[in-house]
């Protein structure tokens, strides 16, 4: 082969090269995306143990209280976690007391807003859900122990899989945020 | 000589080859100032956080709550993915889509970009050869073509506005002779093809999501409907009120002759048949059986009685509560069959309504809209709001006495385990504007109390009962 051959190829790929860079030149600065950090998971220092009210389902149809310690962090995101957390767990007594959510169900996601209202998105019942007493338990027991260990919190919508709805079973009103309701919790 | 040309000739195609090539089909630019970036894209989706974070919002990931927070000025978004709801600036909204997990984060499709995360902010999305620009200025995606017409009458004035589509509106009066329209994620875009004329309205403008209303001196909004088939919105315009006229909470008839029925609400129905006894009974069919006896019974000792269903048919909750207020019932009475998780739960219930700030709201504005007979609950002043919680505060007052009547009766008679009375938002309650509860005579889930719910005699008893409770409340 000639060198002269192989010299001006090389001088053919450096001139596309060259051309290239002068097309980009009058652009804006291209930047490729950053991957952005995921939020650092909380520090490994455990929160105070301190003691939580959940509220389960019974055999007279009304919510009894159950106190735990568990370790409860002060951020408002994580404290609803942990409540939901134990509360989809069960009831520790049982078969006196029972799962308030009939299947199983796991928290997916919170969003508060800055006026006290918690919104927190549970699995979707894999069929439906019937009754009144089977709505009513569902929602305040999870509304009830919420609000009783969140004091930032003074509302809970809940959402299913990821929807907002009007009604579980027909009855409740769950198209906005519920207050806390301590009719349904059984007298001690 | 051929040969060496040869070689440059594939010199030059490898060189080509060796460029810093972009594949368009796997990603887009997005500009914003003077910046620019290159975000991969998925199908129809983008990576999304790089392009927030060009325009100098901060986006995090919060493990705990599971969502996507982004913080630009005064605005929060909160976002999740496989969720279409999400929170824009402390409301609840719901996409068409949501978002999908990526390998930078979270990506989400053009549309769900700018009506959720850049409009709120401000922004949008302007097509540029490469991808997109950002600009300044919010502008939702959807639009809806409006046409105005308008009929003028002796004293009043019918103006109707024609939708392309059918869209959510709320019209209020901001100010006297100021009526704003607000589009619920869309963009009205007014129609001059048709000329418009009308001597009470002024002007008509449009903006991002609303459209304002001028009105000559002296005019003010009477009263509104949206309207389907077609899509439209018809809105009465006359002599402004000197003062707000306060809601009246019992409205005029407008569909009964002869006295004020009690209304009995079959619960369920049709494809909604409630709950299920182990052997198969549906709540649909013991509710309609009650019922009917319950109206034979009521009957017979001289009252008259309507039926939200008086077969196996669907019916709208709030249609069943719409119906007992243009009747303008003396009480309404929903009947329904419970179920627990728990197979030992038993006895009967009564629930009135709970307004616990979850539904005030709301009944407020459906027994405005039916008392009303179309007006907007909100054209109501401060004084109509005062007015009508003392009206409620009334109602749930003898909504409470009903219910004790009635469990009263209920115990007296069947024996059953007496659960009460309670109170609670319950859709089928709320905005009835007469004494209104929701009985639950037993618990299918209960296979004995099941058994005696299928019983005609039970059945029977259980009529006699609440209609005793109900005349024990009317004073019969």
């Amino acid at each position: 082969m000639n060198w002269r051959v192989v010299l001006i190829a090389f001088a053919a790929v450096a001139a596309v090269a060259l051309l290239a860079w002068l097309l980009q030149g009058g652009k804006p600065q291209i930047e490729q995306a950053e991957i952005l950090e995921v939020e650092e998971l909380p520090t490994p220092t455990p929160a105070p143990e301190q003691r939580v009210i959940l509220l389960f389902a019974g055999s007279d149809g009304m919510l009894h209280p159950e106190l735990r310690s568990v370790p409860l962090p002060e951020e408002v995101h994580e404290r609803i976690r942990v409540v939901m957390d134990e509360l989809l767990a069960g009831p520790r007594s049982a078969p006196r007391l029972a799962p308030p959510v009939p299947y199983e169900a796991s928290l997916k996601a919170v969003f508060v807003d800055q006026h006290g209202n918690a919104f927190v998105d549970l699995t979707a019942p894999p069929e439906a859900l019937t009754g009144s007493s089977t709505e009513l338990m569902l929602a305040y027991s999870v509304v009830n122990s919420i609000i009783l260990n969140c004091p930032e919190i003074s509302a809970v919508q809940i959402l299913f899989g990821g929807h907002e709805i009007d009604t579980l079973t027909g009855h409740l009103d769950l198209s906005r945020p519920l207050v806390l309701n301590k009719r349904f919790i059984a007298a001690s | 000589m051929k040969r060496s040309l040869q070689l440059i000739l594939l010199s030059l195609i490898i060189g080509a080859g060796l460029l810093p090539a972009q594949d368009y089909d796997r990603t887009l630019e997005f500009h914003f100032d003077d910046r620019a970036i290159v975000v991969p894209k998925f199908g129809p989706k983008v990576e999304v956080l790089s392009i927030l974070e060009l325009l100098g919002a901060e986006a995090r990931y919060s493990p705990a709550a599971g969502t996507y927070g982004v913080l630009y000025g005064e605005h929060v978004i909160q976002f999740a993915v496989d969720h279409k709801v999400l929170l824009v600036d402390g409301e609840l909204q719901e996409a068409r889509e949501s978002p999908s997990a990526s390998p930078q984060g979270v990506a989400v499709s053009l549309s769900y970009l700018e009506r959720w995360l850049l409009s709120p902010l401000g922004f949008h999305l302007e097509p540029i050869p490469r991808g997109y620009r950002i600009a300044r200025g919010a502008r939702f995606a959807e639009a809806v073509s409006v046409r105005p017409v308008a009929a003028d009458f002796g004293t009043t004035t019918t103006l109707v506005l024609s939708l392309n589509r059918q869209a959510q509106v709320e019209i209020e009066e901001t100010e006297p002779g100021s009526l704003t329209i607000h589009f619920d994620n869309a963009t009205p875009q007014l129609d001059s093809s048709v000329p418009f004329r009308s001597r009470r309205v002024r002007s008509l403008t449009s903006t991002d999501e609303t459209i304002l209303i001028n009105l000559a001196p002296g005019i003010g909004l009477i009263s509104w409907h949206p309207l389907e088939t077609p899509p439209r919105i018809t809105i009465e315009l006359g002599p402004a009120r000197p003062t707000p006229i306060p809601a009246p909470v019992r409205a005029p008839v407008v569909s009964r002759t002869g006295p004020r029925p009690v209304v009995i609400d079959p619960g369920h129905g049709g494809d909604d048949i409630g709950a299920q006894s182990p052997t198969g009974l549906a709540e649909k069919e013991v509710t309609l059986a009650v019922a009917r006896r319950l109206a034979r019974t009521l009957e017979s000792r001289g009252h008259a009685v309507r039926l939200t269903r008086d077969g196996d048919q669907s019916r709208a909750l709030t249609d069943r509560t719409a119906l007992a207020n243009r009747l303008d019932a003396t009480v309404f009475v929903s009947l329904h069959a419970n179920a627990s998780t728990v197979a030992s739960v038993a006895g009967a219930e009564t629930y009135y309504m709970s307004l616990d700030g979850a539904s005030d709201e709301a009944a407020a504005a459906t027994a405005a809209l039916e008392n009303r007979a179309g007006t907007s609950a909100d054209d109501r002043s401060p004084l109509d709001l005062i007015l009508w919680d003392l009206a409620q505060a009334e109602v749930l007052n003898e909504s409470s006495r009903l219910a004790l009547a009635v469990q009263g009766r209920l115990n007296a008679r069947l024996g059953l385990r007496d659960r009460g009375v309670k109170q609670a938002p319950f859709v089928v309650l709320t905005g009835a504007s007469m004494p209104a509860i929701l009985v639950e005579v037993g618990f299918l889930s209960n296979p004995s109390e099941a058994d005696r719910l299928t019983q005609p005699e039970r059945q029977q008893q259980l009529a006699e009962a609440v209609a005793a409770g109900i005349e024990d409340f009317l004073g019969r």
